[in-house]
């Protein structure tokens, strides 16, 4: 099992990274939850786009 | 799937185990939501018989609220309008989902798919929910949005496929033309910002670790067989 794979545990939210090309995340809300980083590379959707969390487009 | 386990730890006695709770937000017409359903459930089969019991509630999380229930046009035009984005960069983009996609056995087909509001399909789910079958009918509109061409955001396309899983019809349609289950669609978003759940889709555990968006199988089994031995040593 590859690195980017292994799931790592931090408590601040994963979104917390993202960058300015992604979508604003500067209003988040702290998560409740102890947040599995896991994959950094896994997507997501927000509104109508899908990206990954702290990657520019 | 649902139900409680028997844990053996003696040969004359046993403990019986409450499943693992994972609640999920979603949205029907999220791409990576439907792949991160497959990669969970392959997180799930690939622990084998060493699998967690686990209890699945969907939670809904409407990603566009502003789109149109009929939208004429391809996603491809869809995204074009509604974000500028050059048609070539949609192009690119959706190939490299449906790419994913099928590597975790979907067939997205894109020129077929219908773009439309989600708002009545997440009543759906909660109608379904109350029912016992929300998991049957969670799946059965994601084939239907992403490998279909059918038209989640009209109601009687919603009744069809409500009673293809074993829903009563005439009880679907009359919960989703009161709007009885709005308020819960609406509770359930709210409580997405309360969570600070900004994208979809978003895994919780045990109502303690969360897990955003299409992990791989890898990541699940590994949270689940860890999550799994937090709950049994608490159970102990």
């Amino acid at each position: 099992m590859s690195d980017a794979t292994t799931p790592q545990v931090t408590d601040a939210p994963s979104t917390d990274a993202a960058s300015t090309d992604a979508p604003s995340t500067s209003s988040a809300t702290p998560s409740p939850f102890t947040m599995v980083t896991g994959d950094a590379a896994a997507m997501v959707c927000e509104g109508d786009v899908c990206y990954i969390p702290g990657v520019g487009e | 799937m649902w139900g409680g386990i028997r844990r053996w730890i003696h040969p004359f006695s046993y403990i019986v185990t409450s499943p693992i709770k994972i609640d999920i937000w979603s949205d029907i017409a999220c791409p990576w939501c439907y792949i991160g359903k497959r990669h969970l459930e392959g997180g799930l089969a690939a622990l084998g018989d060493d699998a967690p019991e686990v209890e699945i509630e969907y939670h809904s999380f409407e990603l566009a609220p502003d789109t149109p229930v009929d939208f004429e046009g391809s996603e491809v035009d869809f995204l074009a309008k509604h974000k500028g984005l050059p048609e070539s960069r949609v192009q690119q983009m959706l190939g490299h989902v449906a790419g994913v996609a099928a590597k975790a056995g979907l067939a997205y087909d894109y020129d077929v798919l219908q773009h439309t509001k989600t708002l009545k399909a997440h009543e759906l789910l909660h109608f379904a929910k109350e029912h016992g079958l929300q998991l049957e009918l969670s799946e059965r509109l994601f084939r239907a949005y992403f490998t279909e061409g059918r038209h989640v955001g009209r109601i009687d396309e919603l009744v069809e496929l409500a009673a293809e899983v074993g829903l009563d019809a005439d009880a679907a349609r009359e919960a989703l033309e009161s709007e009885r289950y709005s308020a819960a669609v609406q509770a359930d978003i709210a409580q997405a910002g309360t969570y600070g759940i900004q994208g979809v889709p978003f895994f919780v555990f045990e109502g303690k670790y969360g897990v955003s968006g299409a992990q791989p199988v890898e990541v699940f089994s590994q949270v689940l067989t860890q999550v799994a031995g937090e709950h049994d040593g608490a159970v102990a």
